[in-house]
């Protein structure tokens, strides 16, 4: 199938600032598509020039076969966007930032009433229709903005870190409504820090670092092709690493220290498990491996400010 | 400029929101007639005997009438507009739907003129309590279609200052350095011909004196001199500053 949205060679810089630095990917209709990376490393300016927000310095970007830009209404119809900040208008009521949302596409007044209650059952806000923004909370807020931007029945839909700041319960909810969307057709473009949002959704992601796209794939395969199945974690003084490490040169798992911990990336991690505990340690511990080993292997342990 | 119908989809948020704030800002534009009719116009024209044949009152309301739109259309452009892009993001969910950034602008401008118009209206109406009426009822309409004009006019000039606004505070250099002072050296309370020549040709490059000019004639239906020129001035000053702003404006809200 042709893809929805091609990039090629895509570039965005504020002034000397190279914040999206030369990048190539292609999202498929019908899939969700996933950007990973931490902060400021180029997923909001990504999307925001996929949907149309801000202009595209160089490099080509097109979207459902059309250039992608400021003026292209046409693209902006057939595109939901959740944001990343809540920019719900606080001087309406929940119903009335839907109807005029529903005003900015051009959608009829009997077609948009029909649509909005649709809408807020779906999200779960049909009780707070005539509420006050400010009387939501967070995760009511979240809901409602998924509501608006679903207002014009779009084909593709972006969603800037859609669960930041939220419970566990409001998180669930939010992916399941996601799943739903897509099962209905829609092809979604997700941005998260979040390993597990990113696990639950995505078909394909690529991970995002200063600018660039350091790796591209399918969550559970990168998995395993970066890291393998398991980490073993061992908590020791660095000193100690040496005579460990000779301890256990016989067993085929990559390593790397980090902190106060020493890391093993193994296929299988039980015959290792076995010699540590024969060796009797004071902290260890195997658990499968996951998306955030990979995020951190690639795009390092350290803080990024 | 990328302006369509959409404007009105803009404009119509502004209504929706409006219906928050009518009680208080319908009292505030009645007030603020009231203090000025009745301070200048009672107060100390019982001081200054007639003007023209006519007492103060006649002479004040004129120029009241058009600062009062460009005060209310100012205002609505630097806080009102500021608000909505720094502390509401209004904006930024407006230009992810196919209404433009340049239709957001230009609907705030034509919502600030609207503002205009009804604080215009209401000190129309407070004149009219007090005995001082247009020349004729086509007049009175004039007027008001003239108010719509000159709300465009200073609203769009407050927008240019908020395109560059860094935070609340520099609006005050636009209120206090070209709003206030516009107030009293462009004839609205007192004829400019006792003025130093100086004074008389800063006074010409103010547009509120010639909106001032033209209100006065229209209302008493007393021709003056100059007035097609002032009119055309006025004209090319709003297209030129309307074209402006939104282009500044776009330059703050697209990155």
């Amino acid at each position: 199938m042709a893809p929805l949205v091609t990039a090629s060679g895509l570039t965005k810089k504020y002034g000397d600032l190279v914040a999206v630095a030369g990048i190539d990917f292609e999202i498929r209709e019908g899939e969700c598509f996933g950007f990973l990376g931490p902060n400021g490393a180029g997923k909001t300016t990504t999307v925001r020039m996929i949907h149309c927000v801000s202009p595209v310095t160089s490099g080509t970007l097109t979207v459902g076969g059309l250039p992608a830009g400021i003026g292209n209404r046409a693209l902006k119809k057939m595109t939901g966007v959740i944001p990343q900040e809540i920019n719900l208008d606080n001087d309406l009521t929940v119903q009335e930032n839907l109807v005029i949302f529903a005003r900015f596409f051009d959608i009829g007044r009997k077609e948009a009433r029909a649509r909005i209650e649709e809408l807020l059952r779906f999200v779960e806000l049909e009780a707070k229709a005539a509420s006050k923004i400010s009387e939501l909370s967070t995760g009511m807020k979240r809901r409602l903005l998924i509501a608006r931007a679903l207002i014009n029945r779009p084909r593709l839909i972006v969603a800037d870190e859609p669960t930041t700041g939220l419970d566990p319960q409001a998180r669930h909810l939010i992916w399941q409504r996601l799943r739903q969307l897509k099962t209905q057709g829609a092809t979604l473009i997700l941005t998260t820090q979040y390993m597990e949002e990113a696990q639950q959704l995505c078909d394909r992601i690529v991970v995002m670092y200063q600018g660039k796209i350091l790796k591209e794939g399918v969550p559970g395969r990168l998995v395993e092709e970066e890291i393998g199945r398991e980490v073993v974690e061992v908590r020791i003084p660095q000193e100690d690493d040496e005579k460990l490490l000779g301890q256990l040169s016989s067993f085929a798992c990559a390593h790397e220290r980090v902190g106060d911990t020493l890391y093993f990336y193994c296929r299988d991690g039980h015959p290792l498990m076995r010699k540590l505990v024969e060796l009797d340690l004071p902290n260890y511990l195997n658990r499968p491996a996951t998306l955030e080993d990979v995020f951190l292997k690639l795009t390092g342990r350290s803080l990024h400010e | 400029m990328r302006l369509s119908y959409r404007i009105a989809y803009v404009f119509l948020r502004n209504l929706y929101s409006y219906k928050r704030f009518i009680v208080p800002t319908f009292l505030v534009s009645l007030v603020e007639p009231l203090f000025y009719l009745i301070t200048f116009g009672v107060g100390m024209g019982a001081y200054m005997g007639a003007f023209g044949g006519k007492p103060y009152l006649h002479f004040l309301v004129p120029g009241v009438l058009v600062s009062a739109v460009m005060m209310s259309a100012s205002f609505e452009c630097l806080y009102g507009t500021f608000i909505k892009i720094v502390h509401e993001k209004v904006y930024d969910s407006l230009v992810a739907t196919p209404v433009s950034a340049d239709e957001a602008v230009a609907g705030d401008i034509v919502w600030a003129s609207f503002r205009g118009l009804v604080s215009g209206s209401l000190m129309m109406a407070v004149a009219l309590a007090m005995g001082v009426a247009p020349a004729s009822p086509f007049r009175l309409l004039l007027l008001l279609a003239f108010m719509v004009f000159m709300g465009i006019l200073f609203g769009s000039m407050a927008m240019i200052v908020t395109s560059v606004a860094p935070s609340f505070d520099f609006f005050s250099y636009y209120t206090e350095l070209v709003i206030t002072p516009m107030l009293f050296f462009s004839g609205v309370f007192f004829p400019l011909e006792r003025f130093p020549g100086w004074m008389k040709t800063l006074a010409e490059f103010l547009p509120l004196t010639h909106a001032v000019r033209i209100s006065r004639a229209v209302f008493t239906g007393e021709p003056a001199a100059g007035l097609g020129w002032s009119l055309a001035g006025l004209a090319v000053l709003a297209a030129v500053v309307f074209t402006v702003s939104i282009r500044m404006m776009r330059k703050r809200l697209i990155k």
